[in-house]
Formats: structure tokens, C-alpha cells, sequence
């Protein structure tokens, strides 16, 4: 018998999520796995998610609700567009939260716990609008804290730069802003990455190691672009400006653009590497690290 | 406003060298994301008065102290940052040493502030679910507000519907419905907002009502301007003053050193 690789497609990781799921996105934005969700047109999903990479999955139209600490667009454009029109229509229902709230709520899943107590939120609207979330008073010195409830996550997605086939994966500059909460929290983790490395490289190394067993590694070079990626690229202002420009006309009932846009870099490239293509070498090529 | 009446800066430029001088030397500031006057003023600061300052720009953590120039990189969640950072705190560690957030200081806008220094980043509305403006989110500011040392509520615009009497939702709490005891009374330790300077004025927090209290309008302003720009009626202090402008120390120090590229100056 041999060990099992967990080199995976885009579209056997793709397989694991179903309408209706509760998804999470990490940071970096694991774009090459958010565009083949959004070209599966998968529906009604709940995203853990937060900036512009949520706002792709709502202007691709599978989410229906958003569990987010924050959606800012950036380039001047204060909240991103889709998220944005989405809860002030109600198309999208909001589980309002804060980032040490959300923390709370994976670390309570990932713990088995129904819920884990928090501090920051006390006083504010957060547990009024988010009924979800209740004021307790602790038993063993009777404070006044928020009660948050394990936020449960069926396949959290992230973009890291390394990892072999059996799912060790190394990040360089350390795991983004809460993969690893993501990655204790969710039933399955898909790690999208930059580079496979062999097995003897992770085990010279192995305290580099910032997840290990994760459910499915997925080759993607270049796999978080528009955004950046630790020791590789920058973020791709240019495309990130024509995304939101684009959304934002969409949301004021202009679609053509938007239309045009995931035609071209989603509908119309089957795959992450026929998305490159679209982009270019050149464009790529210019998002050197410094 | 007229140039003139600042001497040579503009309102920006003002509210930093303003801003800066509040800031003490040891104290941890955290800068978040689209706050171009407190990115400045903590950079100022530090070149200034504060050789033991730590600088943190979302993840990073540096004290870049002996630099001639001070680098305002992009910081939103740009790897190149790493380059100035002594640590990044995003190793799956987010919020686990709040207990001693007594020495940090941390900046604050808002979608509405209220006259008790209660922000909202949630939006504005009657429905939650179908707001009238859906703001960003709160971000991180819930948490930070509940435990740092001090805040300093800094905003791009003075309008009625910015100052507003009561904020639609409150998701950072300053100081709730007024009173000193008002953080105390809910169990929250951290200090509360200290200041708020808006493009017109800085107004403080009164000692016992915590409402707040017009303290200095900037020059060419008139008192009158500030009550018409707020939505809820502004308390003046007794020793109202205008807001002194930068030295010209400062001024050069923020220009040459700071802002080179002259965002505080379109």
C-alpha cells in the first residue's frame, strides 16, 4: 500500500462544496478556487469571508449570507460594491460580527464548544442585530461578556505557498490573517498553493510546517492573483480597480461591464490556467515582489 | 479654508501635527486601513518625541525610529511591509494579549459618531437586514476599543449626518450614554475615546458627562460653523481655544520626512 496524495483538481475540491454550504475564504484570497466556485455557479452558500474576494462570490451570485468582520473595497471606494447593494437590498443576510467575535466563533467550532465568550462588542449593537449571539453573565465572576456561538465551517479555502502531496503545507511570512482559525474550524481544508515541494523538503524543515493534513492540495501558481501573495507577488491594482469599477456600475444597473468581465476571466477560461492565459505573462510578470 | 489662516498647511496637515502631539513617547499606536491623518501623525511623532514608539500597521509591528524617511508603503495586506516590521502578528494569533492593550493607542472614523464617542462601521437605517447605507463592518475595532489604553476618533468630514445625536447601530462603544462610570459600569477596561478632531475642530469628552465638548476650533473657523456642521448641540468649554498650527518645524519634518509624496496636501 502506498501513502495517499491529496493533490486534487480544481474540479474534485470544487465537488466537496455543495449549494447551501457555509464556506470560508482566507487571506491571501484563494481566487483560483473562488473563480471555480463562482464558474460551478454553486448557490445559497453562507461565506466567512471578508473584502473584495467575498465580493466576487456575491457579484457571481453564490452567496446568500455573509458571515464578515469587514468588506472595504480600497481605491476609493469605501465598502465594496456588491456586498454592499446586497444588505441594503436584503439579497444578502448579514451575521454581523466583529473580528475578535468571528475569532471567537471559529475557535468555539474548533474546540467542540457551543459557544466561547468574548469581551469586545459589549455595548454595541452586535449582539441586537445578531440575535445568534447572546449577552451572558460568566459564572465565576458574574462579568457581563458576549456568548458567541461556534461559527461551523464545511470547507474552508486557502491560498498558501507551499505544501507536498500529502497536505503539509509551509507558508512563507507565516499563515495570512485567520487561515488557521479557518483551518481549526472547518470540517475540510483546501489548500490552494504556489509550489509543490517533495516530502524531504518539508521534513528538513519540518517546524515550518503551518498545517498539516490539510484535505486537498490544488496547484496554483499565481492562484491569488488579482490579490498578493507572501513572497511571491503584489496585489494587481490594476484588475482589482477594473473588478470594482465594474461591480459598482452593475450594482447601479449598469451590467455590461461586470458582464464582460466574468465572461472573459471566469465563464470563458475553463480553469486557472486559462484564467493566466486571459491575464498574461506580462501582467503577471510585472507583480515582482518589489 | 484659506491656506492662509494655517500659516502654510492645509486642514490635513494640521489635524496630524495636531494629532501627533497627543501621542506619547512609549505608546503602541495602531493604525487600520484609509486613516491618512493618524498614519501621518504617528510617523511624526516618532521622529519627533517618540524613539520608543512602536509603530502597528495592521499585522506589523515596527520602531523605525532611526530612519531618515519614513516609509507609508500600501499597507493594505501588502507583503512588502515586512521590510521596516520587527514582527507580524497574523500567525494564527489574532487578539490573544488583550490584557495588555493598556499601552496601546488606536484611531477611529465612522460611518456616524455620536456625542458620547460611539462609532458606527455597520451602516445606517432602521432594518439591518435592508440598510439605508451599509457601512464596511467593524473590523477589528469592537475588540480594540473595548481594551486599548486610549482612542482618538479622527474624521475625513464634519457634517450633521456624521455628528449625529445617536448612532442608528454602535459598533465601537465610547462612552454609551454619557458618565464617567459608563465604561466601568459594563466591565470595560480599556481608557475610551480621548478626542475627536474633525476637519473643523477637536472637541474632548467632559469629565463627568462625557458628552462632547468643543475644545478648540482651527483657525478661520468660527464656533458657529462647528454648531451648524454637528448634528447634536455641542457643548463649549470654558477655555476654548484655537487649535495652534504646526511649527514650522513640524511642518518640515512632516513634509520632507513623513509625506513626501504630499497625501495630506490634495
Amino acid at each position: 500500500m502506498e501513502r495517499k496524495s491529496v493533490l486534487a483538481t480544481e474540479d474534485e475540491a470544487v465537488d466537496w462544496i455543495k449549494n447551501g454550504m457555509t464556506i470560508a475564504l482566507g487571506e491571501p484570497a484563494p481566487m483560483s478556487m473562488v473563480r471555480h466556485v463562482i464558474r460551478n455557479r454553486i448557490t445559497g452558500l453562507t461565506v466567512v469571508g471578508s473584502g473584495i474576494a467575498l465580493d466576487y462570490m456575491i457579484a457571481g451570485g453564490c452567496v446568500s449570507k455573509v458571515i464578515s468582520y469587514y468588506a472595504g473595497g480600497g481605491f476609493g471606494i469605501p465598502v465594496a460594491p456588491s456586498f454592499r447593494h446586497g444588505a441594503q437590498t436584503g439579497d444578502i443576510e448579514v451575521w454581523e460580527c466583529e473580528e475578535g467575535v468571528v475569532t471567537s466563533g471559529l475557535e468555539a467550532a474548533a474546540k467542540g464548544l457551543p459557544f466561547l465568550p468574548w469581551r469586545g462588542g459589549i455595548g454595541t449593537s452586535i449582539p441586537e442585530v445578531n440575535k445568534d449571539i447572546r449577552i451572558m453573565e460568566d459564572p465565576i465572576n458574574g462579568e457581563t461578556l458576549l456568548a458567541v456561538p461556534a461559527i461551523q465551517v464545511d470547507v474552508a479555502l486557502l491560498h498558501a505557498s507551499k505544501a507536498d502531496v500529502y497536505g503539509n503545507v509551509q507558508h512563507q511570512g507565516g499563515p495570512g490573517w485567520l487561515d488557521l482559525f479557518l483551518r481549526r474550524a472547518a470540517k475540510k481544508t483546501v489548500v490552494q498553493i504556489e509550489k509543490i515541494i517533495s516530502n524531504e523538503e518539508v521534513r528538513a524543515n519540518p517546524w515550518a510546517t503551518t498545517i498539516s493534513n490539510a484535505d486537498a492540495v490544488i496547484r496554483a501558481t499565481y492562484g491569488a492573483h488579482p490579490f498578493y501573495s507572501r513572497g511571491y507577488y503584489v496585489q494587481d491594482k490594476n484588475h482589482l480597480k477594473q473588478y470594482l469599477e465594474a461591480a459598482s456600475l452593475a450594482v447601479n444597473g449598469e451590467r455590461t461591464y461586470i458582464e464582460e468581465y466574468f465572461n472573459r476571466y471566469i465563464y470563458g477560461a475553463r480553469n486557472h490556467l486559462a484564467y493566466l492565459e486571459e491575464v498574461g505573462v506580462t501582467r503577471l510578470l510585472s507583480l515582482y515582489e518589489y | 479654508m484659506k491656506r492662509s489662516s494655517l500659516g502654510n498647511s492645509t486642514v490635513q496637515e494640521l489635524m496630524a501635527v495636531f494629532l501627533a502631539r497627543q501621542l506619547r513617547d512609549g505608546d503602541h499606536l495602531q493604525v487600520g486601513v484609509a486613516l491618512p491623518v493618524p498614519e501621518a501623525a504617528v510617523r511624526l511623532a516618532h521622529i519627533m518625541h517618540g524613539p520608543n514608539m512602536e509603530l502597528i500597521f495592521l499585522g506589523a509591528r515596527m520602531n523605525v525610529h532611526q530612519l531618515e524617511r519614513l516609509p507609508l508603503p500600501e499597507f493594505g495586506w501588502d507583503n512588502r511591509v515586512a521590510r521596516w516590521a520587527e514582527s507580524y502578528s497574523d500567525r494564527g494569533h489574532r487578539f490573544d494579549q488583550v490584557k495588555d492593550w493598556h499601552r496601546r493607542v488606536f484611531f477611529i472614523g465612522g460611518v456616524q459618531v455620536d456625542q458620547f464617542g460611539n462609532t458606527n462601521l455597520i451602516g445606517t437605517g432602521d432594518d439591518h437586514q435592508r440598510l439605508d447605507f451599509r457601512g464596511p463592518g467593524s473590523v477589528g475595532t469592537s475588540t480594540l476599543t473595548t481594551h486599548v489604553g486610549r482612542y482618538y476618533i479622527v474624521l475625513n468630514n464634519h457634517t450633521p449626518r456624521l455628528l449625529v445625536e445617536k448612532c442608528d447601530f454602535i459598533s465601537a462603544f465610547g462612552w454609551g450614554e454619557g458618565g464617567a462610570d459608563a465604561r466601568e459600569r459594563l466591565g470595560i477596561p480599556g481608557g475610551g475615546p480621548q478626542l475627536c478632531i474633525t476637519p473643523l475642530c477637536v472637541m474632548d469628552f467632559a469629565d463627568e458627562t462625557k458628552r462632547m465638548r468643543l475644545i478648540s476650533v482651527h483657525p478661520g473657523v468660527t464656533v458657529n460653523e462647528v454648531k451648524d456642521a454637528t448634528g447634536f448641540a455641542l457643548d463649549i468649554s470654558d477655555t476654548l481655544t484655537i487649535t495652534e498650527i504646526p511649527s514650522a518645524e513640524e511642518l518640515t519634518i512632516l513634509r520632507e520626512r513623513v509625506d513626501p509624496e504630499g497625501s495630506l496636501r490634495n
